[in-house]
């Protein structure tokens, strides 16, 4: 058995506009394991950023319990809030958020140096770049790259660190069927070689097929929560708990 | 050594090149304006203890204990000669000159003018006393002439005299009987200013003694070769001259006079605080919509776990950049400025005609600006501290910007 990474019970978000309050999550119960490949799918205004926003510790529930890597998110301080951020998670924007002023190298550097990571911090950026097939666009700053070798460098500054659990808001919804292909593939790879646990949300068919679990978020609830037979983490990725906790 | 972010904070002052060029052109405007003020403040620092100085009151002074509270000029030193020799033996001294002093009545004729005589020795004298230095009637005292004077152009027409006219010098004695003497006018001096015209009276030393019955001197007065040495030199003289003396600075000497130029820096000061207000303005105003243009570039740094410190870091960061070019663009224009004004001065003889005279000191209208090795590390606090001073507002709002209100205002 893996251990449970994320736990959601009757997890709610109300975003307070004063006179017409907005329920964004209507109690969605969910529990997300070490090593899997999840992603919430939905129509829009479902929940699915909110939930991501609440699992990032980006921001607190209204009320119901979550835990994330053990740490209850609601009774957390900013500060402990950022340090899960930095420490733990990682995280891949739709419109992919890179510092333009940086070039890709010094993007994937960028979190290591918060991270506190010394005279190895720019041999590890490399590693990870050329992991992702990147090097020759090191130099390169986010202006001079495509959308999709973009979101790359964004994948590669994301999983500098090694973190738990990576995030992804709609990760290929800037990219052309090809690139977005690649990007799933990409991040499948790196959750079956590190054992990272993934969860993304999207809208698109093609890279839910690439998902080993769906979960589906209707008007703030799970609607449904399915995992692809065969493919469940534990059977498919023997030994993830002892490579991500090493 | 967080290369990275500092290289961030580098390349992001060049993201908006104008709104960059503006902010670095005022930041340097007012540095420059600034160092304009300190200047001419400097300056004028250095021509007002000049002109103290060379006034009668010296940089430093010796003189009788209780001098400072009484100012009686009958008050005479315990060992002028002490006093002499070890002001001399000092390297930071220029030049040194005794004086007496004594309340007389000059009178010619049915003409009486009170002034306060000073009795002094003709060869030192002249380098302590600028007034003496040029006599524009007659000649000065010469040394070994026993009642011989040289007075004011303003007191030689009260007493309608002129030169190697014979006046009488009366003055109330040691034992209270009153003494006169008779003094030969041998110089008249133009001093430029009524009051000093109307009150200069000079003597041998000897005349004071044998009008007063006081022997001695009532004070060591001592020329520095750099007027700001003057509290160093003081104490180092404090403990070698004698007992019963003591020292005393320009400053001390003529507090009124310093509280007038202490003014008159204060009044300089507030309006470069004006001046340095706006610049801190303008610079906040350009740093904050900086970081609301970034607002959604800060909340994803936030959501990658860049904590506030941090962020608050990298703004300062940037304000240090920008400082760094301001002090520079400062200098830069500036620093023309202050050398064209350190040649030739600000002249204010429209307002204040030739000269004018406060306490007893005559003042040159016409300020030089001060140059020196101070500009640089001046411009560069004035700039470096206006920016990041202004930058802590913008910098608190880029470390509280929420990522996910952010995040979401974005998408």
């Amino acid at each position: 058995m893996t251990a449970d990474i994320v736990v959601a019970r009757g997890l709610t978000k109300v975003f307070d506009a004063s006179r017409n309050p907005v329920r964004a999550l209507r109690g969605v119960d969910l529990r997300v394991g070490e090593g899997e490949f999840v992603a919430l799918v939905g129509p829009s205004g479902s929940g699915k950023t909110t939930f991501l926003n609440l699992v990032g510790a980006l921001d607190t529930p209204t009320s119901g319990e979550l835990t994330v890597l053990g740490r209850t998110v609601a009774t957390m301080t900013r500060r402990e809030r950022a340090a899960l951020r930095l420490g733990s998670l990682g995280f891949v924007f739709q419109a992919y958020n890179l510092v333009p002023v940086l070039t890709a190298r010094e993007n994937v550097e960028f979190v290591l140096e918060l991270q506190g990571v010394g005279a190895q911090r720019r041999a590890r950026a490399t590693e990870v770049l050329t992991e992702l097939g990147l090097l020759d666009l090191a130099d390169r700053r986010p202006p001079e790259l495509s959308g999709g070798q973009q979101q790359r460098v964004a994948v590669a500054r994301a999983i500098a660190s090694r973190p738990r659990l990576v995030l992804a808001d709609e990760p290929t919804a800037n990219l052309d069927g090809e690139n977005a292909e690649t990007l799933m593939h990409l991040m499948r790879d790196l959750r079956d070689r590190h054992g990272m646990t993934f969860i993304f949300s999207t809208h698109d068919p093609r890279v839910v097929a690439h998902a080993v679990r769906v979960v589906t978020l209707v008007d703030g609830r799970v609607a449904h929560d399915q995992e692809k037979p065969g493919e469940a983490p534990h059977e498919i990725l023997p030994g993830i708990g002892r490579m991500a906790g090493a | 050594m967080a290369w990275v972010s500092t290289t961030y904070a580098a390349r992001s002052i060049g993201r908006n090149v104008r709104r960059t060029a503006l902010t670095v052109a005022g930041i340097g405007i007012g540095c420059a304006l600034a160092l304009f003020m300190e200047s001419l403040n400097r300056g004028r620092d250095e021509l007002f203890a000049r002109m103290g100085a060379f006034s009668g009151a010296g940089h430093v002074r010796v003189v009788p204990a209780g001098w400072q509270a009484r100012r009686d000029p009958r008050l005479r030193l315990a060992d002028w000669r002490v006093a002499v020799a070890a002001a001399g033996a000092l390297p930071a001294v220029d030049a040194v000159t005794v004086r007496a002093r004594a309340q007389v009545l000059l009178a010619m004729g049915t003409h009486v003018v009170p002034v306060e005589m000073v009795g002094v020795d003709p060869v030192t004298e002249p380098r302590t006393y600028q007034f003496v230095r040029t006599v524009h009637e007659g000649r000065y005292l010469a040394p070994g002439e026993p009642g011989t004077v040289v007075i004011g152009r303003g007191v030689a027409a009260r007493l309608g005299a002129t030169l190697d006219d014979e006046i009488l010098a009366t003055s109330v004695g040691r034992d209270g009987r009153i003494e006169s003497r008779m003094l030969r006018i041998v110089g008249i001096v133009h001093a430029g200013s009524e009051d000093l015209d109307g009150s200069l009276c000079q003597v041998l030393i000897d005349d004071v003694a044998a009008l007063t019955g006081l022997e001695g001197a009532g004070e060591v007065t001592v020329i520095l070769r750099e007027w700001r040495t003057a509290d160093a030199v003081r104490d180092v003289l404090a403990a070698r001259v004698g007992r019963g003396d003591e020292v005393l600075t320009w400053v001390q000497v003529n507090p009124e006079f310093k509280g007038h130029l202490d003014q008159d820096t204060a009044t300089s000061r507030f309006v470069t605080g004006i001046i340095l207000l706006v610049v801190l303005l303008g610079v906040a105003s350009a740093e904050l919509a900086a970081v609301l243009e970034r607002r959604r570039e800060f909340a994803v740094l936030s959501a990658l776990g860049m904590s506030g410190g941090a962020m608050v870091r990298l703004v300062l960061q940037e304000a240090l950049a920008l400082g760094v070019a301001g002090a520079a663009a400062g200098f830069a224009i500036g620093a023309p400025v202050i050398v064209w004004f350190a040649r030739h001065g600000l002249d204010f003889r429209a307002y204040m005609g030739p000269s004018y005279a406060f306490q007893g000191v005559l003042i040159e209208p016409i300020i030089y600006g001060d140059l020196g090795p101070w500009m640089v590390p001046y411009v560069l606090a004035v700039a470096i501290g206006a920016t990041l001073v202004a930058s802590l507002y913008p910098a608190w709002f880029a470390a509280r910007s929420d990522p996910a209100v952010a995040l979401r205002v974005a998408q």
